[in-house]
């Protein structure tokens, strides 16, 4: 298990990665939240990308592509915009809300067991059929009840946990928004929020395999 | 309304032109105006501007004429919907429509079978001795990097160009311009090299 506490350095591959979506959707999202959270915004990767689009050649577009785009533009325009159901997490950042509503529009919070709620949150691909992968990675946000103790667990792959709002704690030591965690499949652990509020975790499981290259530097972290 | 307002090169070349820092705040007021008022002239210029780059670069990445145009005019409706997210202060109108074609890109067709990051090359390297507080604001860096990139060679630009906008591995690009993988590295390292150095001296 490892408690994250230096802010990561991303190197110029992972902005890459991540900026042309490469990476893997449900870890991009874990780290843009990670960073923005930290503080550390760093959009070099997407600046670049962003500008490199302005130098990009001019294709034809049909004639009635603008009338089509107010046509669906206005085929979906009565739709309500609500707020987040849970006012804890109107601190996290905004791609992350703008997720989160989605998420709670199409499907909403489930229960987890007692004092505990997930939200499963839609990623890009996740839509394609052509493109489900098997065993793919899962990103969702846990809500555990003040005081409340999820089951001990173990996971079939890695899993990544961030403190969204709210504070827990495992055998391991205490994490407040912003802190995060990487357990292995072979780690049973048991968090639990402390007594005086409602904590939140976005957590990203895989199947055991996708992390791989990320486990071991992360591990460098500590080793630096 | 007007043609374009940004004054780009011509028609189905390459436009090579990057947004003056006048039209890029511009086209930020613009934006700001459809989330406010949700006005329809100023999403038109938009559109006019974006539309057509967005569809080159679904078709840089693989789409076809047909698929393009209509993922494109998803993406477009998405700028319309979205524009209240739309934050100034923390990405131009560019790179904020740029992740919009990007995720709807990934929604539609992902470009790589297997989603993991390439495990030879790492995810996250140990923090540089940095202070916080040193960090500059993001427009400022969005400033800057525009500046650095108009100053490197064709080839660094075109590096960049493939890892970041077209997101390609170290070793895709290696086999498509045929070099050395370590080349292929050294010289992106380079060149984003060259632009961290100007967001760290004044």
């Amino acid at each position: 298990m490892i408690k994250v506490v230096s802010a990561p350095h991303i190197d110029e591959t992972t902005r890459a990665a991540l900026a042309s979506g490469r990476a893997e959707p449900s870890l991009g999202l874990f780290i843009d939240t990670l960073m923005t959270m930290r503080g550390i915004d760093e959009p070099e990767g997407e600046i670049i990308a962003g500008t490199i689009l302005e130098a990009e050649i001019i294709s034809e577009l049909s004639p009635h592509a603008l009338d089509m785009v107010w046509a669906a533009i206005e085929r979906g325009a009565s739709r309500p915009k609500s707020g987040l159901v849970y006012e804890d997490l109107n601190q996290t950042p905004a791609f992350l809300q703008d997720a989160i509503l989605a998420a709670e529009e199409h499907r909403g919070w489930a229960y987890g067991g007692p004092g505990i709620k997930r939200l499963v949150l839609d990623m890009p691909g996740d839509r394609s059929p052509r493109t489900t992968v098997k065993g793919a990675t899962k990103i969702e946000i846990i809500r555990i009840d003040a005081g409340t103790k999820v089951p001990w667990h173990t996971h079939k792959g890695q899993e990544l946990s961030l403190c969204l709002a709210g504070e827990f704690s495992d055998h391991n030591a205490v994490y407040g928004p912003g802190d995060f965690s990487v357990y292995d499949g072979a780690t049973r652990h048991q968090p639990v929020a402390t007594p005086n509020a409602p904590a939140y975790a976005l957590v990203v499981t895989d199947d055991g395999l996708r992390f791989e290259g990320l486990l071991g530097a992360l591990q460098k972290l500590f080793n630096a | 309304m007007r043609s374009d307002g940004a004054g780009s090169g011509g028609q189905g070349g390459s436009a090579r032109e990057t947004l003056a820092e006048t039209d890029r705040a511009r086209f930020a007021d613009l934006l700001v105006l459809v989330a406010t008022r949700q006005d329809r002239t100023a999403y038109a210029e938009l559109f006019g501007y974006y539309a057509p780059r967005v569809k080159s670069y679904l078709m840089r990445l693989g789409a076809d004429n047909a698929q393009a145009e209509e993922i494109t005019q998803d993406v477009m409706v998405t700028v319309w919907r979205k524009a209240q997210l739309f934050d100034r202060a923390q990405a131009s109108v560019s790179t904020w429509i740029f992740r919009i074609a990007r995720n709807r890109r990934i929604d539609v067709f992902r470009r790589t079978k297997k989603p993991g990051l390439d495990p030879e090359e790492p995810m996250i390297l140990p923090a540089a001795a940095e202070a916080p507080d040193a960090r500059i604001e993001i427009m400022e860096t969005e400033t800057r990097i525009r500046a650095a990139m108009k100053d490197l060679p064709e080839e660094q630009l075109h590096l960049l160009r493939l890892a970041f906008y077209e997101g390609l591995s170290h070793r895709e690009i290696a086999d498509k311009l045929d070099l050395p993988l370590g080349t292929v590295k050294s010289r992106i390292r380079l060149a984003f090299g060259k632009m961290k150095a100007r967001l760290e001296n004044d």
